[in-house]
C-alpha cells in the first residue's frame, strides 16, 4: 500500500492540471498567470495544463480579491472541483485583499472564503513567482506532514461582514 | 484458453496497446512544443496525468443519467482496443481476418465518438450538450470521406479483408502510390475523429469549456483519455495498413519495427496539423469536407475503379 501511495503522490506532484479563476483581480495578475503559461515559460515542463473546467483541475488558481459578487461563484467552481484538490493565491489581492482591503464591496483574500494551500505575494505577481510558488506547493503536497501542520495553524475563515448577500447556496 | 487471454492482456492487447498510446500521446505533445520552440512534458507526462486521474475522485453530476454517464468510456476504450486486433501489425497477416473486417474497424472506430456524443448528452450539462451535438456534426463530415478513402484501396484490391489487402499491395507496391489522394483524405478525418486542433470543435476549451468532457472527472476522464490516445494509435495503424503497407513480409522484426515507424510518421504529421493550424467553425469544418474533401475522395473511389477496369 505505501508503495501504492507513493506512486499516487508522485503522479499527484507530476501532473497539476491548473484553473484559471479571476475572483475580482485587477486583471494585471492574470495577464502574468497567462504569461506564465506561455512558451516562454512553458509550464508544461512540469506538467501543468490548463484546463477549462472545474472538474478536471486539481489546482485553482485564484486572482484578486474576493468581490460579494463573485464570492457564490467562487465557492461553487471549488466545491466542483473533484478531491483532492488544491488552492492557489496570486497576487497580494489574493492573499490578504491588498489594496482594496476594507472596501464596502470586497471580502479581504481568497482564504475568508476557502482553504488556501500556497499564496504567492506581489502586485502583480510576476511569472517567475507563479512557477516559484506551484513548485513550492507541490513540495507541500510531498510532504502531507507539513501541509497538514500549515492547514491546522492557519486562521479559521473570517465571517462575512454584514452587508451584502449572505447565503452561499452550494448547488452542482 | 491461455494464447487468447495472452493476445487479449498482453499483446497486442490491452497491455501492449496502452503503452504505446501512452508512447503515442508523449511524441505528440512533445513533438507540439518543440515545433512551438519550447521544452515540452518530460516522458512520463502520460503515465502521471493518468495515475493521478485514477487516483482522484470521480463526481457524478446529479443530474446525469449514471448509468449511461458510467457505460460509456468503458465502451469506448474496449471499442477502440478491439479494432486494433484486425489490423495487419508485423506481417501481412493480422492476429484475426475475415471478409468485411475493414468495415467492421471502421464501424469500431465509430463507436468512440458516438460514446462521446451519448455520454455527453447523457451528462445534462449545457457545455457538454453543445459538445455532443457538435461531435456528432462533426461526425457526418469526416465519416464519409473516411469511409470512401478507406474502402477504395479495398476495391482495388477486390477484398474486404486488411490482411488480405495488405498481401495484395506487399506483391503490387506500384498499386500502393496510386492511393495517395486517399492517405490525406484519411488523415484529414482521423483529424476530425480524434477532434485534433482544426477540427477540435466538440472540445473547444474557449468556448464550451471542455466539450462532451465536461463534467467528466476522475477514472471515467482517465478512460476517455485512454480511449483518444489508442484511438490515435489504431487509426494511425490503420493508415498504415491500408496507405503504406510496404515492407511487412520482411519478417516480424523488421516488419513490426517498420510498423512502429509508419504509426510514429502518422502521429508526426498529426501534431503537425496540431500546432500548424487554428480552429475552425463547425460550419467551415462541415463546408471544407463536404466541397472539397468528399469530391476528392470520390474522385480516388472512381480511380481506383477504372484502374481496375482497365486492369481487368
Ligand atoms: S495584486 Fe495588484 S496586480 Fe494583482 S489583482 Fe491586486 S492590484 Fe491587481
Amino acid at each position: 500500500m505505501a508503495l501504492l501511495d507513493r506512486i499516487v503522490r508522485w503522479a499527484r506532484i507530476k501532473s497539476p492540471w491548473i484553473l484559471h479563476f479571476n475572483s475580482g483581480a485587477c486583471n494585471a495578475c492574470d495577464i502574468e498567470v497567462i504569461a506564465a503559461l506561455t512558451p516562454r515559460f512553458d509550464l508544461e515542463r512540469f506538467g501543468v495544463l490548463l484546463k477549462g473546467t472545474p472538474r478536471h483541475a486539481d489546482v485553482l488558481v485564484c486572482t484578486g480579491p474576493v468581490t460579494r459578487q463573485i464570492k457564490d461563484r467562487l465557492v461553487r467552481i471549488y466545491e466542483q472541483m473533484p478531491e483532492p484538490k488544491f488552492v492557489l493565491a496570486v497576487g497580494t489581492c489574493a492573499c490578504s485583499g491588498g489594496v482594496f482591503r476594507g472596501c464596502y464591496n470586497v471580502m479581504d483574500g481568497i482564504d475568508s472564503i476557502i482553504p488556501v494551500s500556497a499564496y504567492i505575494p506581489g502586485c502583480p505577481a510576476s511569472p517567475q513567482a507563479i512557477i516559484d510558488g506551484v513548485v513550492k506547493l507541490l513540495a507541500g503536497i510531498d510532504h502531507p506532514e507539513t501541509q497538514a501542520a500549515a492547514e491546522e495553524s492557519k486562521p479559521a475563515p473570517v465571517e462575512d461582514r454584514p452587508a451584502g448577500k449572505e447565503a452561499v447556496e452550494v448547488t452542482r | 484458453m491461455a494464447s487468447a487471454l495472452f493476445y487479449i492482456l498482453i499483446f497486442p492487447g490491452f497491455l501492449f496497446v496502452s503503452v504505446f498510446g501512452l508512447a503515442a500521446e508523449y511524441i505528440d505533445r512533445k513533438l507540439c512544443a518543440k515545433l512551438q520552440n519550447r521544452v515540452g512534458p518530460p516522458w512520463f507526462q502520460p503515465l502521471a496525468d493518468l495515475v493521478k486521474l485514477v487516483a482522484k475522485e470521480t463526481v457524478m453530476p446529479v443530474d446525469a443519467d449514471l448509468t449511461i454517464f458510467r457505460l460509456m468510456p468503458v465502451v469506448a476504450l474496449t471499442a477502440a482496443i478491439t479494432a486494433l486486433l484486425y489490423i495487419p501489425m508485423w506481417g501481412p497477416q493480422a492476429l484475426f481476418s475475415f471478409q468485411g473486417d475493414v468495415i467492421v474497424v471502421l464501424y469500431l472506430l465509430t463507436i468512440p465518438t458516438l460514446t462521446f456524443f451519448l455520454g455527453g448528452w447523457y451528462s445534462r450539462s449545457v457545455f457538454s450538450m453543445i459538445g455532443a451535438a457538435r461531435s456528432i456534426t462533426q461526425l457526418f463530415a469526416y465519416e464519409i470521406p473516411l469511409f470512401l478513402s478507406i474502402l477504395a484501396p479495398a476495391l482495388l484490391a477486390n477484398t474486404w479483408s486488411l490482411s488480405e489487402m495488405t498481401v495484395f499491395y506487399g506483391q503490387h507496391p506500384r498499386y500502393g502510390l496510386f492511393n495517395f489522394a486517399g492517405f490525406w483524405i484519411a488523415l484529414t478525418a482521423l483529424l476530425g475523429k480524434l477532434e485534433k486542433v482544426p477540427f477540435d470543435i466538440p472540445e473547444a476549451e474557449t468556448e464550451i469549456v471542455a466539450g462532451s468532457f465536461t463534467e467528466y472527472s476522475g477514472r471515467l476522464l482517465a478512460f476517455f483519455r485512454m480511449t483518444i490516445n489508442i484511438e490515435m494509435v489504431v487509426g494511425a495503424s490503420l493508415l498504415a495498413a491500408v496507405f503504406l503497407p510496404y515492407g511487412l513480409h520482411l519478417g516480424p522484426l523488421v516488419g513490426f519495427v517498420l510498423y512502429l515507424l509508419k504509426v510514429l510518421l502518422v502521429v508526426a504529421l498529426l501534431s503537425l496539423s496540431r500546432t500548424v493550424f487554428a480552429r475552425l467553425r463547425i460550419d467551415q469544418m462541415i463546408d471544407f469536407c463536404w466541397k472539397y474533401v468528399a469530391p476528392v475522395a470520390f474522385a480516388q473511389l472512381l480511380a481506383d475503379l477504372m484502374l481496375k477496369g482497365l486492369l481487368g
